[in-house]
């Protein structure tokens, strides 16, 4: 048999060596089983994966859950300010009964995670660091996520809702001030070749985007106990390579930033703390607005320690 | 069935069905949906209408309606007549100065806009009917815009060189600059063969029947003023930080009806909706062959055609300019089916690694990839230049178009090849301004 | 190169069609009014987001995406109104070379394939946005726009689109048009 794997990311990203990876591993096992990589949204778009996926017409992805927050708004806590803290936190998320809960919501929609991970990011700034929620004061930002737009938007910044593919024109040319993203599309855009700040995520960050490897759930009930077996072997092998490879990328995209003569700005927790209260009035209260079981959630998230 | 045949077989299935008159967009429906029927079962016939949405879901589509009513707005009122006017009485004693002229407009407006149908629309619809009037053959009017249009891809701002810098991690600033000058040399041998075939033809009377004296030369320049205006604060808005690319096209829209209906007074309803109605009409026709080249490009994918024959080239053992040769072949023939972007997106992650190890600069690629793909714009089955153009100019056959294209596509032939002896007119301006890449 | 696969005959004048065929066809202009205004109004809203960003400094979250929405809503609702005015772009070097009776017949076949293919497309994207509708997907923006809302644009205008066609294919087997806007030689 052979499933088809699609993402977005570039052949050098983490989460395309992570795809490789199981891809790899499946086909060394002899079961009979092969996946093929339609890397860099050679075949669906970044935000169109899900809906394929739930649907049995594409098997695996590689995606950020909360681009599929429109259809499901409890994925939108994938991608909350502040509720992980640093990487070992994301691991401990992984495991808990707030993942459980997510990966129910899943189930409803055909849908199963082989591999969970977290990525991590930080802010980089035309003007001045960005490291406490006073700093984006007037400033034009465009903020990666929903939830963080909302907090920043609290913290009296202008947001910009420019596709991601306008943000580097957008940045080059002065439109925004300040960006927020993923430390490897922070690196990947080159980005340090036009900002004066960069605050990376570091002993504690604000912004973690949960980014598993999924799979259609009929599909990998349709293989056979071996293939299955084969899978989890790959997905639970890849799955440590990802938060080891998560963690260095955090530290790996400081020095081209430095390199480049960038100023490299840092999170203390106290800054921390102050983000995350704001987001408590901002983004935390939106999304228990939205959520019919919102609240719920966000107690069973905050339960993990 | 082993890629290449079934390639084969796609390629043959798509010509036999655009010429059997099918329009150009439905035709690519009909193939891909018979494809995906075929190869992937009924329940992929779902995503016919999402790949469509999908397709269209992208803030950039914006700029072709507005580059259209950009040029229709021009081209309807007498700006248009005056502008063509003030560069006749300037350039009376250079053959094909006209057609010379036009192509650099299509450098301006490339200058402007990210996308090549955009730039060719915009240019088409102005230049178009002044090249005609003044007496240059259909097949110089036509094709010299085609091709001109195509560098809207090339010269920077461009839809494909951000693609091409997210799908292989390159920097988008870099891209940006290495185009330029490729842009200019590509303009150069443009005009250099539009001035050479001019002369040669021996279309003397092209030339004005009389000179302009500095008088008649000085008086006509205040009426161009109001279009000089419109373009400065078309670039402002762009090179000031005040707005991206794609949000630039709808302020020059607007610049462009406000200048028609204010200092032109186009204000009588049935001239607006003449304009309106144009454009409206040429907008939905392109935009609709992109969303179905879109899902062509789907149903290419899906069945992996491009991407096994992209990894067959890159397990070649060969000498690097053969790789090179073989590439460019591949580029050239995907092009004559596939809209760039989607071009990009399938080969360039698989090609790239190779290139790199075979010590090829991956800017310098991306120019010799960008002109592969502004030659698939302006050839068939699907070029989407050569629709544009007949939609704007519906007297014009397509073959004719053609046959007026087809001197331009051996102009970027030869830069193609001028690129490979100095890859320093692509690799020069980035290092220079950026630093050696890293 | 024709721009469709029937043009109109010019022996025929317009009100000669049958009333069913005129109507359709105003209902394809009404198609075309439409789609223009939706690209004049996305004119001014962009030129707003820049204003408010560039000038006000403010917040900008719902333009681009409206904007986007507008386009796939002109794009498709258009579909009709450039087949009534034969724009959609064809290549037709060889059904002008054949003889008329062959012509006339590939007309029929073109026809009839666009229409199949327009439906299919009409029916799934129906689908489609039952199931955004029925399930209340919403865009993943700050925004949160109800997905259905910009979907029925598709099934609505390839309905539309189909209408045309069919208005067309009528009007080829009552003879007003003629295939491939070639009479006899
Ligand atoms: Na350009
Ligand atoms: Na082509």
């Amino acid at each position: 048999a052979e499933l088809r794997l699609s993402h977005q990311f570039a052949p050098n990203d983490i989460r395309h060596k992570v795809a490789q990876m199981v891809a790899d591993d499946v086909e060394a096992a002899n079961v009979d089983l092969s996946i093929r990589i339609f890397p860099s949204s050679s075949l669906f778009k970044a935000t169109e994966q899900y809906q394929p996926l739930s649907r049995g017409q594409l098997d695996m992805t590689v995606l950020p859950l909360s681009y599929a927050g429109g259809q499901r708004p409890e994925y939108n806590l994938t991608l909350m300010p502040g509720l992980v803290k640093d990487h070992d936190h994301a691991a401990r998320m992984n495991e808990s009964p707030f993942m459980q809960a997510l990966e129910d919501i899943m189930a409803e929609d055909d849908v199963m995670v082989l591999v969970h991970g977290y990525l991590a990011g930080g802010f980089a700034s035309k003007e001045k660091c960005i490291t406490k929620p006073e700093d984006v004061k007037g400033m034009t930002v465009r903020a990666a996520g929903k939830a963080f737009e909302q907090m920043l938007e609290g913290a009296g910044a202008s947001i910009s809702s420019m596709p991601s593919s306008e943000a580097y024109s957008g940045m080059q040319q002065g439109i925004l001030d300040a960006m927020n993203t993923s430390s490897s599309s922070f690196v990947s855009f080159r980005l340090y070749e036009q900002v004066k700040c960069y605050t990376p995520a570091g002993d504690v960050a604000l912004w973690f985007m949960y980014q598993p490897l999924l799979i259609n759930k009929s599909t990998f009930e349709g293989l056979t106990p071996e293939q299955q077996q084969a899978l989890r072997d790959a997905s639970e092998k890849a799955q440590a390579f990802y938060l080891e490879e998560a963690k260095k990328e955090d530290a790996a995209s400081i020095e081209p930033f430095e390199k480049a003569g960038v100023e490299i700005a840092r999170m203390t927790p106290e800054n921390f703390e102050a983000w995350r209260k704001l987001a408590e009035e901002t983004s935390y209260k939106a999304f228990v607005e939205e959520v019919p079981e919102g609240q719920k959630l966000l107690d069973m998230a905050f339960e993990v320690k | 069935m082993d890629p290449l045949t079934l390639g084969l077989l796609v390629a043959l299935v798509t010509v036999v069905v655009l010429f059997s008159g099918t329009s150009v967009a439905v035709g690519l429906l009909i193939v891909s949906a018979f494809f995906l029927l075929v190869f992937d079962g009924t329940r992929s016939l779902q995503m016919l209408p999402e790949v469509y949405f999908a397709d269209l879901n992208s803030f950039a589509i914006l700029s072709i309606p507005m580059f259209i009513i950009m040029g229709a707005s021009i081209a309807s009122t007498r700006a248009g007549g005056d502008l063509f006017e003030a560069i006749e009485r300037w350039m009376t004693r250079v053959p094909g100065g006209l057609v010379v002229s036009n192509l650099g407009a299509c450098a301006l407006f490339s200058a402007m806009s990210g996308s090549s149908p955009a730039t060719c629309a915009a240019i088409g619809k102005m230049g178009i009917p002044e090249m005609r009037r003044r007496g240059y053959s259909d097949e110089v009017a036509a094709g010299s815009i085609a091709a001109g249009g195509t560098l809207g891809i090339l010269i920077p701002p461009s839809v494909t060189m951000i693609v091409y810098g997210i799908a292989t991690e390159t920097s988008i600033g870099r891209l940006f600059l290495a185009g330029i000058l490729p842009g200019v040399l590509l303009v150069g041998l443009f005009m250099a063969w539009t001035i050479f075939s001019t002369w040669r033809s021996g279309a003397i009377n092209l030339l004005s029947p009389r000179t302009y004296s500095l008088r008649e030369r000085l008086e006509v320049l205040p009426r161009v003023v109001p279009f000089l205006v419109v373009i400065a604060g078309v670039l402002y808005a762009m090179y000031g930080g005040i707005a991206t690319p794609s949000e630039t096209a709808a302020v020059g829209a607007l610049l462009c009806l406000l200048m028609a209906i204010i200092i032109y007074r186009m204000w009588q309803p049935t001239a607006l909706w003449a304009v309106l109605r144009d454009s409206t009409r040429e907008s939905v026709m392109i935009l609709f062959i992109m969303a179905a080249a879109g899902v062509f490009a789907y149903m290419m994918s899906s069945l992996f055609i491009t991407q096994s024959i992209a990894e067959w080239i890159s397990q070649l053992d060969v000498n690097r300019w053969v790789l090179m040769g073989v590439i460019n072949v591949f580029l050239l023939v995907a092009g004559f089916f596939l809209p760039p972007v989607a071009v990009i997106l399938m080969t360039a992650p698989i090609l790239l690694p190779i290139l790199t190890a075979a010590q090829f600069d991956p800017y310098w690629f991306a120019v010799i990839l960008t002109i592969n793909l502004e030659i698939g714009l302006i050839t068939p089955p699907v070029g989407l230049n050569l629709y544009v153009i007949n939609s704007i100019a519906p007297e014009i056959s397509l073959k004719t178009i053609l046959k007026g294209s087809m001197p331009y596509v051996l102009c970027m032939v030869a830069a193609i090849v001028i690129l490979c002896f100095v890859p320093q007119i692509a690799t020069w301006l980035p290092d220079v301004v950026m630093g050696p890449a890293i | 190169m024709a721009h469709s696969v029937v043009s109109a005959s010019p022996s025929l004048a317009r009100r000669d069609q049958p009333f069913v065929l005129r109507a359709i066809g105003q209902i394809s202009t009404l198609c075309g009014w439409f789609a223009a205004a939706l690209i004049v109004v996305s004119i001014f809203i962009t030129c707003h987001m820049i204003f408010v960003r560039f000038v006000l400094r403010q917040s900008t979250i719902w333009q681009t995406e409206v904007v986007i929405y507008m386009m796939i809503a002109t794009t498709t609702i258009g579909l009709a109104y450039v087949q009534k005015l034969r724009g959609h772009v064809n290549v037709d070097l060889v059904p002008a070379m054949l003889p008329y009776g062959v012509r006339r017949a590939l007309a029929y076949l073109v026809l009839l394939l666009t229409m199949a293919v327009v439906a299919t497309i009409a029916w799934y994207a129906a689908h489609t946005w039952y199931e955004t509708f029925d399930r209340n997907w919403k865009s993943s923006t700050v925004w949160g726009v109800r997905l259905w809302i910009p979907w029925l644009a598709v099934p609505v205008g390839f309905v539309l689109y189909l209408l045309q066609l069919a208005a067309d294919f009528f009007a080829l087997y009552l003879r007003i048009d003629e295939p491939f806007g070639k009479g006899r030689d």
